[in-house]
């Protein structure tokens, strides 16, 4: 019966198609993301970008205006606080600028030289993670342009701004085409990153949670933790391993402590600086070197 | 086959609004999964082979835009595909609501399938409760999605059959 040869053929193309399935799974766990099939990957983001920067480019305005439509009724408030922040924020930089040149001048008599700043290159979010298991975005700066994989990436202070590092921690690079990159976020539970508290010098391993707040690990249960402690990247050194981040960039604040009885480490949840949902614009460190 | 590019171009549209318009429109914290709506659909209207056929390239073209491992959304896919394709033909209501029940509970049982497979690899680090809860809610906003989407993809696979019978 045709209908039956039917049958049998789709199964065969089912089970074909299932194997294939199954080798691609199978080479890729092994080969990790040096193997072969990562050139695939990195041609489908190169594919992908281009339409990905277009569609956002039309799509984040509409975004911004429905996002600004629901918080129309405190943004009366929230200019004000603003203005006021600005108006501390410009005594400071006046003071940092003093502070800066005082700084160059004793550098100079020491005979010492200033740390290299590290160089930054400006990229736009134009899209996100295509899973609702992974927490990555995609930057429509490349390979051409510098990034590399491992790179640091910190949000932007805004587009026209001067690249500070007032922004908080973001992520680094994964992934690279020459004209756009695919960054993990430090939020993604694959992500591991050193963090320090900046007011005990307590440090801790930090792991994302998807959406909940990050969980710092190895805390002492004697450690002095307080709820809204900053806490930043810090720079380490452990045998060939060599933290990613520069040192004493913003990664979010402790927003919960729960100490259990009897256990030796406290349990920190650290709440993200950043707001993932509304990054549009990210700043990637391109010079440094640094650890894939 | 004929219809092989305006099949390509539902699974590429899928990708570019899954990755720029949805992640800023979730519900309870959940995107839709549009792979999986469009997949199920397609099946649905073309039988159990097609929906093979599509579920393994959407899965694949999905698979290669992530870190995660490679192969998962394509097994997934391809399975899912072809039991929908199967599963219709011995589904006899004519209710119109039938492409939203399919789609929601094909998209929840193939996202506990997918974390299921992950997990026996090592790899689904973000726990069992996240799963079931992005299995639950995608699959409801992929039910709720699939008004829109219906038409249009039936519009597709019927393109080359009669340029001017759409719908019922």
């Amino acid at each position: 019966m045709p209908s039956r040869q039917k049958a049998r053929s789709t199964r065969l193309l089912v089970a074909t198609l299932v194997s294939i399935s199954l080798v691609v799974i199978t080479v890729d766990y092994r080969s990790g993301s040096t193997g072969p099939l990562e050139a695939f990957g990195r041609l489908a983001l190169a594919i992908m970008s281009p339409f990905q920067k277009g569609v956002s480019k039309i799509t984040n305005p509409i975004g911004d205006f429905f996002s600004g439509l629901a918080r129309l009724p405190t943004l009366e408030s929230e200019n004000a606080r603003l203005r006021s922040e600005l108006d501390a924020t410009q005594s400071q930089i006046i003071k940092a600028a003093t502070d800066l040149s005082r700084l160059a001048t004793l550098e100079e008599l020491l005979g010492t030289k200033a740390a290299l700043a590290p160089e930054t290159v400006g990229a736009v979010v134009v899209g996100s993670s295509v899973s609702n298991f992974e927490w990555s975005i995609i930057i429509d700066k490349g390979s051409s342009a510098g990034v590399s994989v491992g790179a640091p990436v910190v949000a932007s202070p805004g587009t026209d701004a001067p690249s500070g590092f007032t922004g908080g921690l973001v992520g680094h690079v994964v992934r690279t085409t020459p004209y756009s990159s695919d960054v993990q976020l430090i939020i993604d539970p694959d992500s591991q990153i050193a963090g320090r508290m900046f007011s005990s010098g307590e440090t801790g391993l930090i792991q994302g949670q998807g959406e909940k707040d990050m969980q710092m690990n190895l805390i002492a249960a004697s450690a002095p933790v307080r709820l809204g402690d900053l806490v930043s990247t810090v720079a380490f050194q452990a045998g060939d391993v060599q933290s990613r981040y520069p040192p004493g960039i913003v990664i979010g604040k402790v927003s919960h402590i729960l100490q259990d009885a009897g256990s030796p480490d406290k349990y920190v949840q650290v709440r993200p600086t950043v707001d993932f949902s509304s990054l549009e614009f990210v700043l990637v460190v391109v010079n440094q070197e640094v650890a894939p | 086959m004929r219809r092989a590019v305006p099949f390509a171009v539902a699974i590429f549209t899928a990708l570019l609004l899954q990755t720029t318009v949805f992640p800023k429109v979730t519900l309870a914290g959940a995107k839709p999964e549009l792979m999986y709506m469009i997949v199920i659909i397609l099946a649905m209207l073309e039988g159990p082979s097609v929906g093979a056929v599509i579920g393994f390239s959407g899965g694949m073209a999905q698979d290669f835009l992530q870190n995660a491992p490679k192969g998962v959304t394509a097994l997934t896919l391809t399975l899912l595909g072809y039991t929908v394709g199967l599963a219709r033909t011995y589904i006899v209501t004519p209710s119109p609501l039938l492409p939203m029940m399919l789609v929601g509970l094909g998209t929840f049982g193939g996202l506990l399938f997918y974390g299921i497979v992950s997990a026996l690899i090592g790899q689904l680090s973000t726990g069992w409760l996240y799963l079931f809860k992005i299995a639950l809610f995608s699959g409801v906003y992929n039910g709720l999605l699939t008004p829109v989407f219906y038409p249009l993809l039936k519009r597709i696979s019927e393109g080359d059959r009669s340029r001017f019978l759409f719908g019922r």
